[in-house]
């Protein structure tokens, strides 16, 4: 039986696509963008988070357990008197995250929004997800991706979803690799597939300091989106905290923010 | 506008105040005055003594120039009017909401013929001081003023500023009189008649209606300084918006939309604005008072029509009266023009109950049925135990509040004569019972005595044990089916053992859904429990999760606190929600915000307090107050300026739950 691994399920996302909605975290993804806000998302294996901010050393987490769930972190997970350490990834099977997510559908019906599945990349994890459709009935569905998929793949997706949130976030492809680890052209070549497929999306850019908010690259990729919607996404400085809960460091150069023209896109918000 | 707001809120007018020695309680003693006589000449050498002064282009005046109320009674004569009668809070009457609509319509010199000799002294003296204030303006070449009060207070208001101004001098002599927490009722509902006679007269548009209600808000922050309270803020200035009419029209109206209008524009913690929603009332209200929410002030604070008037009718209230229902100084919901309620005399502390029953009675309890029962009774218990110790209630006669009330005499009662009571804790008591139910009885991961031990230490030696019942227990606030039903049967249990008991004034009891400030009295009062709260932990405020339970957000909080029947627990108490101000940060997402708001009340929600925070301004004021003079934050029931409040509330509020987006 296949399962797949989620890091958060955040209630009440009000920027995650249309109306309220329930935002399910699928752990993994296959870029390495040196801004990432969900370091917790980037390995698809469960991983130990510690609050290191707030912990005393009392060393409770270390003295030796029989549980056999703490195993595989060699650390208890159940001794930490404030709370402090604990595993970001629960396995879950199709079926039962489907149980879950099906609690909020009268609410989210009512309150008319959704379930958006985001990362992490939600289609590293494409099959577990598309099991947990199979259960998932009357409720809208989103994808947050960042395109970097196999097309069929992708295809494969949009035919299940109703709504599709899809990061553009550098046009140049030598800088997609540099700042995200990956080639863009996959992405480019699936958002092609997007925007033919009719299904309705918006197309995300964060604006990344000194990288992806120049001119330049703000230009090139309105040329890419035409009169498609773009929601741009002002930059959230709050993220390094996260990287030194899961033992990674952060990487993103302090750059000051470029003054940005967004009357380059002909249909674009920020956020 | 902004040059007033500039003047009040640098405290430029605190250089005309003065304090006064007077030893009045030793004189009245010697003379061998009655409390009436006391009140009577104090309210009048009190308004004697006051300046008048008119402040740079104010249109709505009076303001305190004395900042102290001299007792009535001495030390020794308290506590022997203690010895004989039960005395709540400060003796003085509180929670009031009087008949504003009634007496500017009529003036005071038509309630002046039917009122007793000492009222008739207070009126007055009021009305003396007023001339005062007029002669004042007359040397100021203040027209407009003049022409308002050659009006108002004597005779019955014509126009919207003479309403403002009469409402004003109205609750400034109340405060005088040493009266508390005075309310202000339904404002857009008894206000309305004169706002709709100028609009309609052409007399203001909308942005000069909106100046002249600004400066008539400005009116409750002039003097809130020398306003009594647990902290400062807490000064009961609430009023109430919208809601249903007696007909069950709407009454939200213009007017009300200039209010939150105003109070956003002002960013002041008075008044402090409540909006009364039903199932008719279209979204768009929601979403004007989701602006509000957006501001920070915490409020408005939201109530339901059809739980809360149900509910009254339930316990007797007659439909004209509870169809008219507004709040007390916090979230009490009270009867104006003739109720004279007392909604927060006692408070029942749901966590205490249980940490008698695990010391008194676990050993007994052979299954969590035993156990629940044995809850049940100590909160029997403990309500007998409040419902008797509350024997011949006195109050300080207030011959001024007797004008303004609509009942025979205030000091004796009213027309309702309910006593509240608050319920502390419910969260910390559902978790308790939800852990003690999974891990002692159900999969008997814990004995009986390992719990209280650990309890008992404060979990000094059985860290696994916290972790296990403050992380991984069942908790309200999670959507948990078992946890909510063991909240509701808490608040079930406290409803019935009040159900049928009298008062010494002849009413009810009610039970509620607040805290007040019990939620850090209380908890002072009993070392850890069950749940994993350790001691010195605070419990949540209000009807709450508790502030340490891991949460999965909003949606799960709403529908936990939204499964209680509160037709039977309709004192009053909101939930509260706090979120992230980025939240709001587009219109798509303050509609949003409206639409969840909204949804708790399509749920049988009953109350409803949200708040914007930001935990880093927060953080910073506690190191540089100074450059957060102006913060605003909720406490139990009422909005604070942060760098005001003493630091234990200051770090409540910062441990409170936040959804950020």
């Amino acid at each position: 039986m296949i399962t797949g691994t989620v890091f958060d399920i955040k209630e009440m996302t009000v920027h995650d696509g249309p109306g309220s909605r329930v935002t399910v975290f699928l752990k993994g993804c296959p870029l390495r963008c040196l801004w990432c806000h969900n370091p917790e998302g980037l390995s698809p294996e469960p991983q130990l988070m510690i609050k290191e901010n707030l912990c005393e050393k009392c060393g409770l987490c270390l003295r030796g357990c029989t549980h056999n769930e703490c195993r595989p972190f060699g650390r208890c997970l159940h001794a930490c008197p404030k709370g402090l350490v604990t595993v970001a990834g629960i396995e879950y099977t199709p079926k039962q995250l489907a149980e879950r997510l099906m609690k909020y559908r009268d609410f989210l019906n009512k309150v008319g929004g959704g379930i958006t599945f985001s990362g992490g990349e939600p289609l590293l994890q494409a099959e577990f997800m598309l099991e947990t459709l199979k259960y998932i009935k009357g409720i809208h569905i989103a994808l947050q991706t960042s395109g970097y998929c196999e097309s069929d793949v992708f295809k494969e997706a949009l035919k299940r979803v109703d709504y599709v949130l899809y990061d553009i976030k550098l046009a140049d492809t030598d800088e997609h690799i540099k700042y995200t680890g990956v080639d863009n052209r996959l992405i480019l070549e699936n958002y092609k597939i997007l925007a033919e497929s009719g299904k309705p999306f918006v197309v995300r850019t964060p604006l990344i300091p000194g990288i992806t908010d120049t001119q330049e690259n703000l230009s090139a990729i309105s040329q890419i989106v035409g009169d498609n919607r773009v929601e741009i996404m002002r930059y959230n400085h709050f993220a390094p905290s996260k990287y030194k809960m899961v033992g990674l460091e952060f990487n993103l150069p302090d750059l000051p923010s470029n003054e940005v023209d967004l009357s380059v896109f002909k249909n674009a918000i920020m956020l | 506008m902004k040059e007033l707001l500039h003047y009040i809120v640098s405290k430029q007018h605190h250089k005309f105040r003065k304090t006064v020695d007077w030893n009045l309680g030793e004189e009245y003693s010697a003379k061998g005055l009655t409390p009436v006589e006391r009140m009577t000449d104090r309210f009048e050498r009190l308004t004697a003594a006051e300046t008048p002064v008119i402040l740079p282009n104010e249109k709505i005046c009076f303001i305190r120039t004395i900042s102290n109320i001299p007792d009535c009674f001495t030390e020794k004569e308290w506590e022997e009017i203690k010895s004989k009668h039960y005395i709540h809070e400060l003796g003085y009457m509180s929670n009031l909401s009087p008949d504003y609509e009634n007496i500017i319509k009529i003036g005071l010199l038509e309630a002046r013929k039917t009122a007793d000799e000492y009222s008739r002294r207070s009126i007055d003296a009021i009305i003396g001081l007023a001339d005062r204030y007029k002669e004042e303006a007359e040397k100021q070449g203040r027209d407009d003023i003049v022409a308002t009060l050659n009006r108002v207070p004597r005779y019955g208001a014509t126009n919207l500023r003479e309403a403002l101004q009469f409402f004003r001098i109205i609750h400034y002599a109340l405060w005088l009189e040493g009266n508390y927490h005075n309310t202000v009722g339904r404002f857009d509902k008894y206000m309305y008649p004169y706002f709709k006679k100028d609009m309609d007269a052409g007399v203001y548009t909308l942005d000069t209606a909106l100046e002249l209600i600004e400066d008539f808000f400005l009116s409750f922050n002039k003097d809130s300084d020398t306003y009594i309270g647990v902290q400062q803020g807490d000064n009961g200035q609430s009023m109430m918006l919208g809601g249903m009419d007696e007909d069950g029209n709407e009454v939200f109206n213009e007017l009300s939309k200039l209010c939150l209008k105003a109070s956003n524009n002002l960013l002041l913690i008075d008044p402090k604005i409540n909006l009364r929603v039903n199932k008719n009332t279209p979204i768009e209200v929601y979403e004007l008072g989701t602006e509000l929410t957006k501001a920070g002030l915490g409020f408005p604070q939201y109530s339901n029509d059809d739980i809360v008037i149900a509910g009254l009718e339930k316990l007797g209230y007659e439909h004209n009266d509870a169809v008219n229902y507004t709040c007390a100084a916090c979230w009490e919901f009270i009867v104006p023009k003739v109720g004279a309620d007392v909604a927060n005399i006692a408070a029942l502390s749901y966590p205490k109950v249980i940490d008698e029953v695990i010391h008194e009675d676990f050993e007994a309890a052979e299954t969590f049925e035993d156990f629940l029962a044995a809850v049940k009774r100590r909160i029997q218990i403990k309500c007998d135990e409040i419902t008797e110790n509350v024997k011949d209630l006195w109050f300080v006669p207030s011959p001024f509040m007797k004008v303004i009330m609509s009942v025979d005499d205030i000091g004796v009662g009213g027309k309702y004569n309910n006593f509240g009571v608050h319920g502390t804790g419910i969260a910390t008591g559902a978790d308790s019972l939800a852990a003690i139910k999974k891990y002692v009885y159900d999969q008997k991961k814990f004995t009986r005595a390992q719990l209280v031990k650990a309890v008992d230490e404060d979990f000094a030696n059985d860290s696994d044990m916290l972790a296990v019942l403050r992380y991984e227990a069942p908790k309200m606030g999670q959507n948990d089916d078992e946890a909510d039903k063991l909240g509701c049967a808490l608040l079930s249990y406290f409803a019935d053992a009040l159900e049928g008991k009298k008062n010494c004034r002849g009413g009810i009891w009610r039970a509620g859904t607040g805290s007040a400030m019990y939620y850090l009295w209380h908890a002072a009062e009993i070392g850890a429990s069950p749940d994993g709260r350790r001691k010195g932990e605070p419990f949540g405020t209000n009807f709450s999760c508790s502030i340490y339970a891991k949460i999965p957000g909003p949606i799960s909080v709403i529908s936990s606190f939204s499964k209680p029947d509160f037709s039977r627990a309709i004192n009053g108490g909101p939930l509260t929600l706090e979120f992230h101000g980025g939240m709001f940060n587009n219109d798509d997402s303050i509609s949003k915000v409206a639409r969840l708001v909204k949804s708790y009340f399509d749920m049988g929600g009953h109350q409803l307090q949200l708040n914007a925070v930001n935990a880093a301004a927060m953080r910073d004021a506690q190191l540089h107050p100074e450059n957060h003079l102006q913060l605003v934050v909720r406490i139990w029931g009422w909005s604070a300026y942060f760098v005001e409040l003493d630091k234990e509330y200051q770090d409540h509020v910062l441990a409170r739950q936040e959804y950020t987006v």
